[in-house]
């Protein structure tokens, strides 16, 4: 058979880079095939695909060496025009690609391009949609849609011509979990039905093997590091050694000291066959004795008392909201879009008052405080760190509040410092805003925050938008400033990984209403509570019923585990530097100097 | 979304709702050039009542329509007015070609003319009527609508796509500027009543770059949308939202051609055949009394600056 995407010698330099980002690429893809691109940011998984639809070179200049043919075209010789033809791509960003006013003009779009007359527009829009499932939202403007309808919209979309390839752009990266599921089922369906050849660009390698793939490409510094089937990967090192996230079974099983070698079905754990000297390794672990989790026996720092709210007095967004947060605690606070997790935040940080009902900090009505009075205890760091930056050099941003509250400059220089060193910024303090990554962006708002000392810090969705070493990076940043400060940190988040790794407590939000607030293992355990609230069930609770096993002791033995591993490395750690943050940062803070 | 500012994004029930883009540009366009071809109240007030007509037919959400018109009414007229009685009492000498003064102050620097009444009232039908028509093209169309209706005027449709493109992401961008405010307001920066207005001015200027910053990011994603789906290729594109004309669209495009045409031969009527010996129509004036102002005499300016020299 004639490969459809056939790479030969393939180099790419981008026209404003020094240094090529693609190097010696040479794979075939079979038409038929579905193909996980994996890497980390960074590892030229994007402009390998870029390359494909022919974004490159005709919307990114640049250099190409070899040769790239798709469906027997050269792509050098081709145009974007003709490309899309063949290669249908939906982008990451579901939001920025819905360029119509309405679901049927979007999926139009393409179409209409194409001048092809309205009367036969219309009824292929109609089964377009119905292919995606959004047939009954063919009016629907996109401020209505949630981001996994957008993208179905942008998947019907690129269906308006034959084609015969789809790339999918990082298509977990906006969406919830249960919604993540369901895209993926979409992707697979697809990929079934219609025989297209299927191209997914991820790191999220866990969400992804929920459906099976035909073949994994591992990209790490612009070159293919491994084109071989999921489970001869799962059994490499490859993955640690290039930044990308083990499915969480795959972890325990490393933990309860199982070999990986001779189970069937590896990368399913539906369809995992273990070996019976694993199952009783794995048994054995999970029933050994454990430190129990401590829980926090700190006077409460912030308490919402019976909170009620709704903007127009009639459909209440939260209704009846009673917990309370205790100083130093590592909080989650989970739900779908739209459950009311942000509503709860705002209310906390005083943007919006309640109804009915009180929010206490520290003891005290926070209804007499205004919004910089409760700033100062309270800081809220927002997803998209650009929202946030306003000053052109690192200290300026961090110094800004205190600017701000009039204090003296010696203040100002000597806080500044203290929290630059804290945050491991110290060496970058003079660099420009610009010049630094999305992950150290993040890390500068988070400083500029630590500037007021405030006592809470809530982190909403610290994890979108990056790899599992910007991740990691971050979270080891936020984890030490709850130990060495004792700052009581909320995560506001969707990623249950998150929840696991780095919070003792989750409390959990569904249409409104608060139907959890416990230990993350119990919530994790519960099957009711994660339905209400759209979750996904994690791998390690699968794993427990796999096994006949209680899945909350299952979960609560790993992170048991998990959290003493990271208890010596910290302590191995907390010697050398100060912050105990220690990452790509300084290295590079190095070689400028 | 809908009836928020007026502006609609999918196509309401009604009968002038339902017609087809270019329809409604077209019905817009010929509406507008009648309005600004005259200031005969004689025409003035029967187009008025049309597209007021147009908008109750529309069942709109009338509290944001009455609260636009009470504040162009209260800046643009009253005080307006207020300035050119003070500047310009003679405007009704000017554009009417008489005079019947009916109050004059101790002085005799300031007076009121019945054609001065006259004038302020023909000026501000004029005004009414354009905002009617404005408002009744905002009710009945889409954004979608608007640009395929343009494009199929004449308009290049890469012009029409930017237009359709803002109003797409506009409602993005206020929102992402309501979370900068919000964030920058946690931080501690006075966008509130408690600033003096310099400084709140100074502060929302500061919102304007990370707002810059987070919606240039946004474009090169719009563009390599389009591009990934083949926009620009060809020198025409067709539109989904511009549905074949039913028997509606034909009726109202017959009735606005009627009225474009009725409109033309009033132009030429009026200022060719049998032109009004000055440059409003005004009951109180006789034809015969009426006499040319001349242009240097008619601006406040020019008197002012003559009277210096004299």
């Amino acid at each position: 058979m004639e490969p459809i995407i056939s790479f030969k010698n393939f180099g790419f330099k981008y026209r404003t880079q020094a240094s090529p980002t693609l190097y010696d690429i040479n794979l075939d893809i079979y038409p038929g095939q579905k193909v996980l691109i994996l890497g980390a940011s960074g590892s030229g998984k994007s402009t390998l695909c870029n390359c494909i639809n022919g974004l490159i070179p005709f919307s990114f200049d640049g250099e190409i060496s070899g040769t790239l043919t798709v469906a027997g075209i050269e792509t050098k010789k081709s145009s974007i025009f003709e490309l899309s033809q063949s290669v249908g791509t939906v982008l990451q960003d579901s939001d920025a690609q819905f360029v119509g006013l309405s679901v049927g003009e979007d999926i139009a779009f393409a179409m209409e391009n194409i001048r092809m007359p309205r009367s036969e527009m219309v009824p292929l829009v109609e089964k377009n949609a119905s292919i995606v499932g959004m047939k009954d939202f063919i009016s629907h403007v996109p401020f209505e849609l949630s981001g996994g309808q957008k993208q179905k919209v942008a998947i019907a979309g690129v269906f308006a011509n034959d084609v015969k390839v789809l790339i999918f752009d990082e298509p977990l990266a906006a969406l919830d979990p249960q919604m993540g599921m369901k895209a993926v089922s979409l992707i697979d369906d697809l990929s079934k039905e219609k025989e297209h050849t299927v191209l997914i660009i991820e790191h999220r390698l866990e969400d992804v093997l929920y459906r099976p793939v035909d073949r994994i490409i591992l990209m790490g510094n612009g070159r293919i590091v491994a084109d071989t089937t999921p489970d001869e990967l799962l059994k490499s090192t490859l993955l640690q050694e290039n930044g990308i996230r083990e499915p969480l079974y795959i972890t325990a099983m490393k933990y309860a000291g199982c070999s990986l070698e001779g189970n069937r079905n590896l990368c399913s754990l539906e369809d995992l066959e273990l070996t019976s000297e694993n199952e009783n390794r794995l048994k054995a672990f999970f029933t050994s004795a454990y430190q129990p989790l401590e829980e926090s026996k700190a006077e409460p720092v912030i308490e919402f008392d019976h909170v009620s709210f709704s903007y127009d007095r009639q459909n209440l967004v939260l209704s009846d909201i009673d917990f309370k947060i205790r100083r130093g605690e590592r909080i989650a606070i989970i739900g779908k879009n739209g459950a009311g997790k942000s509503t709860a935040a705002k209310l906390l940080c005083g943007l919006i008052r309640p109804s009915k009902g009180s929010i206490l900090l520290e003891g005290k009505d926070i209804k007499d405080l205004s919004i910089k009075e409760i700033g100062e205890k309270v800081s809220y760091v927002m997803q998209n760190p650009n929202q946030m930056l306003v000053k052109d050099i690192i200290k300026d941003e961090v110094g800004l509040a205190l600017q701000i509250r009039g204090r003296s400059a010696e203040e100002i220089q000597s806080m500044t410092e203290k929290v630059l060193k804290a945050c491991n910024l110290y060496k970058m303090r003079n660099w420009p805003v610009d010049a630094i990554s999305y992950g150290q962006k993040k890390r500068v708002t988070v400083a500029s925050m630590m500037a007021l000392e405030p006592d809470v810090l809530v982190l909403d969705e610290p994890t979108a938008g990056q790899d599992y070493r910007s991740y990691t990076d971050i979270m080891n940043f936020v984890n030490a400033l709850n130990r060495d400060f004792g700052i009581t940190i909320l995560f506001i988040t969707h990623d249950m990984h998150l929840a696991i790794e780095n919070t003792e407590r989750a409390i959990v939000f569904s249409d409104g209403q608060l139907i959890a607030a416990d230990r993350v293992c119990s919530v994790l355990a519960n099957e009711a509570v994660i339905e209400r609230a759209s979750l996904k069930q994690t791998s390690l609770y699968r794993l427990g019923v796999k096994l006949g096993l209680d899945p909350e002791s299952v979960i609560e033995r790993f992170i048991s585990y998990e959290r003493g591993l990271a208890h010596k490395e910290a302590a191995k750690d907390a010697a050398p530097s100060s912050g105990g943050a220690s990452g790509s940062e300084g290295k590079e803070a190095k070689a400028d100097e | 979304m809908n009836n928020r500012f007026v502006i609609n994004y999918t196509p309401g029930p009604t009968y002038l709702h339902q017609l087809s883009g270019f329809t409604k540009v077209l019905l817009f366009i010929v509406m507008t050039v009648a309005i600004i071809s005259t200031y005969d109240v004689r025409i003035l007030w029967p187009l008025f009542f049309i597209c007021l007509a147009q908008m109750i037919s529309m069942k709109p959400n009338w509290k944001p329509i009455i609260f636009m018109f009470l504040f162009t009414f209260v800046t643009v007229t009253l005080l307006g007015n207020v300035m050119l009685f003070v500047v310009s009492p003679d405007a009704g000498l000017n554009n009417c070609g008489t005079e019947t003064i009916i109050w004059t102050s101790k002085t005799g620097r300031f007076y009121i003319s019945k054609e001065w009444l006259w004038y302020v009232f023909a000026v501000f039908t004029k005004r009414t009527a354009s905002f009617a028509s404005v408002m009744a093209f905002a009710l009945m169309t889409t954004p979608s609508e608007f640009a395929s209706g343009l494009n199929k005027c004449g308009m290049p449709y890469k012009v029409c796509t930017i237009i359709s493109l803002a109003y797409r992401t506009i409602p993005d961008i206020a929102n992402d500027f309501i979370d900068i405010r919000n964030s920058m307001m946690m931080r501690g920066v006075e966008l509130g009543k408690k600033a003096s207005l310099g400084k709140r001015l100074k502060n929302n200027v500061t919102l304007l770059v990370p707002l810059i910053m987070s919606s240039f990011g946004k474009v090169t994603g719009i563009a390599n949308a389009m591009d990934l789906r083949g926009y620009g290729k060809y020198k025409k594109r067709t539109w989904y939202a511009e549905h074949e004309p039913t028997k509606a669209d034909r009726l109202v495009r017959g009735l606005t051609i009627a009225l474009a045409v009725l409109t033309a031969c009033y132009i030429v009527w009026s200022k060719a055949i049998d032109p009004w010996p000055a440059k409003i129509w005004c009951p109180f004036s006789d034809p015969s009394q009426i006499r040319n102002v001349s242009l240097e005499e008619s601006f406040f300016l020019f008197r002012w600056l003559k009277s210096l020299f004299q």
